[in-house]
């Protein structure tokens, strides 16, 4: 594309995006600066004093620094691991361990943190029973109530936002590199670090960053398990400044906010930094290019069993105490008791209740509608943050971050005191808006990882060919982008079936969402409604996924003749 | 000459009153609907039955606690209040009518209720969110139940208990406010119970809600948590300790100053503190309601003393929250 229409495409999208997500923190900005509880009040500095002079802060800080910083890494080191043996080897039921890696973030987070509660409790829980059985324990060996607890479910969590946005790059990875590292001698080890990791650099520090910024705003986790394990973190800590009492004054907690979204600005900052010579991570180029699968000879049945028992473990387990939850009529452990009491009354109460009917209908809608719209934007807004490098395009690159970053207790309330003078206010537009400027950075990681791989001469090739950038864009690089669009798809309309943080704010009669009726099960208690509902929430994204992979299956073969 | 007098007004007023109240439903019905806004479980029935009984379609809107006055106060100010009628924590009512939320409404259909349940003009209690300790009965030995508070402080329940967090949780805070008030002889006796139970380490959940399920489970045996969970969550294992007193915070009813349908707001108050309305809340719910004569399904709760607590400000919640941290060593 020339520059003037580059530029000018620039501040288009600079003016839309910024529309969508600087208004909500500008409103929190204001609140955070304002006296009283609205966004508009007399000038004062007390609420950040108030805030950052808390004894408790550092410690609270601290905690979140480990929390935050090692389930990313751990979602990370998961997302490669697993795409790596998804997308490049021979490993047997591929499609069906792509599918695993991504079910933590088809369930409600509140749902698989008691899941994992379930499972790992000191008192009761099904593992450690199972663990004190086997091994003649007096106590139980593992406490899912720590930090180590809160990082493992949280990586869990995190895994499928950086395998969606992992295994694109890698399945376009071009393998005659590799093939020439070998060539000139190198092992299979020393390929993998100095070939294979370097190049899908911008992919996984793309992946690490969002998993700190969503870690940064959980809050599920920080409540479920963190807080009988009596670790604090950032999330907490905000919901106990909103929570004792009944005038919650939201500007406090989002003068705290502030220096998360600091925080991420840097990170964002600094990620563009690392992967400024994008060039450096081309794999696609004019030549041929091939994604051949490599062999994994005597490694294959030992890494499937690995595997197999990960997504059994962390996955599997879980979601089966959903479903045994959604039949037995309260909580209790598994026993021939538990099943023989089973009833289907959750679920007819569920099925039968008109609002969650209605409920589901709008979260089908907004995901199918959000999410289509979320990705349209996304690839123009990745294409710009990628292959136009300007300062503009910078400013573009965090703007798309600016409402995702702020902690999800916080933001809604800054899209309810921005929406409240529009007149989307309470209707389910107000929702499809705040959460396409919310979740953009689903939509448009995945793109730009595939986008930093695709070398600007296929599409300068087919410009001085003749063809239109229109053409271009329609011939050469969708068709290459279709990974990276399907997981972009997928994150936005799973992360859009789920939603809760915006919703809870937003939501109206008429305009009630899944997550929202989940919340309300969950305050009062209701465990096996909240997982048959959970669970209809699985199936609907697990068809949204089907649907996706099958359509850009059709796309990439149509497009691509 | 005088008993003829009395009989004539009663004769008047008992004509009367169905005028008026027919002549409210007909100027709600024109209006059309009620718009309820209110954070309490499954009230559904409630506003079935009144769009079916009164014609005027009810519509309730569910926000939490920490987000009410939030949002009321933001939609008030910009001229954007959908809500007629408004339901929660009194302290919750009292700060919207401070701001110039609530309008003045007197209803009819809270004769019978406590004297203390019309608190002013603009403000109807109607229930107390009551707060026991519940235990597992297939778990815990008819002998083991405590019959006194002081009994949660003992050795044995060690681990076994589990609260919502005392240092942010407002009705957990104004719960042990209200035993400090009404329960122990002393304050000393009172830190003593406190020190007791943390040293009992009772695991922290974030409000009432996730309370029943550990206790259910077997994952602990007892908790402070609320006996309405008997009747939501039957068949589960649940009972109360019968401790005298129970208590809780009331819960309120108001009307909104700028209300959208004044007068089917007026019908629906009326209708929400009508003894048809409070037994469908007390039936269904296990809400323990202001309503004479109305109970829960819960066995032994009729008998029972019933409480409310002292309102708290937000300033003495958040200092008695500190200080509970403080005791239960809630950062270790």
């Amino acid at each position: 594309m020339n520059q003037p229409r580059s530029a000018k495409l620039t501040w288009l999208l600079i003016a839309i995006v910024g529309a969508l997500t600087v208004c909500p923190v500008v409103m929190l900005a204001l609140g955070s600066f304002s006296e009283g509880l609205t966004a508009f009040g007399v000038f004062t500095v007390d609420k950040y004093v108030g805030a950052y002079t808390d004894p408790a802060f550092r410690d609270v800080m601290l905690n979140t620094v480990v929390f935050v910083v090692c389930s990313s890494v751990l979602s990370t080191v998961l997302a490669t691991f697993l795409a790596y043996l998804n997308t490049r080897t021979d490993i047997p039921f591929k499609f069906l361990f792509g599918i695993l890696s991504i079910i933590p973030m088809m369930i409600p987070h509140l749902l698989f943190s008691v899941s994992w509660a379930l499972l790992l409790n000191p008192s009761n829980g099904l593992l450690n029973l199972g663990l004190k059985e086997a091994f003649g324990l007096e106590e139980a060996p593992l406490n899912i109530y720590s930090m180590w607890g809160m990082i493992l479910v949280e990586g869990l969590l995190d895994l499928p936002i950086a395998y969606l946005i992992i295994a694109p790059a890698m399945a376009s990875f071009d393998v005659a590199l590799e093939e020439s590292s070998r060539v000139s001698g190198a092992s299979a080890w020393k390929t993998l670090f100095r070939i294979t990791l370097p190049v899908l650099r911008p992919a996984i520090l793309a992946a690490f960053i969002l998993g700190v910024v969503r870690s940064l705003a959980s809050f599920a986790v920080p409540s479920v398990i963190g807080m009988p394990g009596r670790v604090p973190v950032l999330a907490t800590h905000l919901y106990e400044m909103i929570a004792t009492g009944f005038a919650t004054d939201y500007g406090k907690a989002a003068a705290v906010g502030m220096s998360v979204l600091a925080a991420s600005v840097t990170l964002i900052v600094v990620y563009r930094a690392l992967t400024a010579e994008s060039e450096r991570f081309v794999t696609i180029a004019g030549r041929g290019f091939k994604s051949t699968v490599i062999e994994l000879g005597a490694a294959r049945m030992p890494l499937f069993a690995i595997v197999g028992v990960l997504s059994f473990v962390l996955i599997v387990l879980p979601v089966a105490v959903l479903l045994y939850t959604s039949f037995v009529p309260y909580s209790m452990v598994p026993s021939a008791r538990a099943f023989s009491m089973m009833t289907l009354k959750h679920w007819r109460d569920v099925l039968g209740d008109p609002i969650s009917i209605l409920a589901l209908k709008n979260s089908l809608f907004l995901a199918l509608v959000g999410a289509t719209l979320g990705v349209v934007l996304s690839v123009f807004v990745a294409y710009v943050i990628v292959k136009v490098k300007t300062r503009a395009a910078g400013i573009l690159d965090s703007l798309s971050y600016l409402s995702f970053s702020f902690p999800g207790i916080v933001i809604g309330v800054g899209f309810m005191w921005f929406f409240v003078q529009t007149p989307l206010y309470s209707t389910i537009w107000a929702l499809l808006l705040g959460y396409i400027a919310t979740y953009l950075p689903y939509g448009i990681r995945p793109m730009s990882s595939a986008f930093i791989q695709i070398h600007s001469h296929l599409e300068e090739s087919s410009l001085v060919c003749g063809a239109s950038p229109f053409v271009t864009l329609k011939r050469v690089i969708v068709p290459l982008l279709i990974p990276g669009i399907v997981s972009g798809w997928i994150l936005l309309a799973s992360m859009f079936v789920r939603e809760l943080t915006l919703s809870v704010v937003l939501s109206r009669p008429g305009t009630e969402v899944l997550a929202v009726q989940i919340l309300r099960f969950s305050e009062d208690g209701l465990w096996g409604k909240l997982s048959a509902l959970g669970i209809v929430m699985i199936a609907i994204t697990t068809a949204l996924v089907v649907l996706a992979s099958w359509v850009g299956g059709r796309f990439k073969t149509a497009w691509g003749r | 000459m005088k008993r003829l007098v009395v009989a004539t007004l009663a004769l008047f007023a008992a004509l009367n009153a169905p005028a008026q109240d027919k002549a409210l439903l007909d100027k709600a019905k024109a209006e059309g609907k009620a718009s309820f806004y209110a954070n309490i479980t499954a009230v559904e029935p409630i506003m079935k039955a009144f769009t079916a009984d009164t014609g005027v379609t009810g519509e309730y809107t569910r926000i939490s606690t920490s987000k009410f006055v939030a949002t009321a106060i933001t939609e008030f100010e910009a001229g954007k209040f959908m809500a007629d009628v408004v339901q929660g924590p009194v302290p919750v009512l009292e700060i919207l009518k401070e701001k110039g939320v609530l309008a003045s409404y007197r209803s009819p259909a809270a004769k019978g209720y406590p004297d203390w349940a019309t608190k002013d003009e603009q403000i109807t209690l109607f229930g107390i969110e009551y707060v026991a300790l519940v235990y597992n009965k297939e778990r815990v030995k008819p002998a083991d139940v405590p019959t006194r508070y002081e009994d949660l402080a003992l050795p044995k329940w060690k681990d076994k208990i589990v609260m919502a967090n005392p240092a942010n949780h407002p009705t957990t805070i104004a719960w042990l406010i209200g035993l400090k008030e009404n329960v122990f002889k002393s304050e000393a006796d009172w830190r003593k119970f406190l020190d007791g139970l943390a040293a009992n380490k009772p695991m922290f959940v974030a409000s009432f809600g996730p309370t029943p399920a550990p206790i259910e489970s077997g994952e602990k045996l007892i908790g402070i948590s609320m006996p309405k969970y008997i009747v939501t969550k039957a068949p589960a294992p649940l009972d109360w300790a019968r401790i005298s007193p129970m208590m809780g915070t009331p819960r309120a009813i108001g009307i909104s100053a700028k209300a959208p349908h004044p007068n089917a707001a007026r019908a629906f108050v009326d209708y929400w503190l009508s003894a048809k309305s409070m037994g469908i809340l007390a039936k269904d719910v296990g809400e323990y309601v202001l309503a004479p004569g109305v109970f829960p399904p819960i066995a032994g709760i009729d008998k029972a003393k019933v409480i409310p607590i002292r309102e708290l400000s937000d300033d003495e919640t958040q200092k008695w929250g500190a200080e509970f941290k403080k005791i239960f060593d809630i950062r270790k």
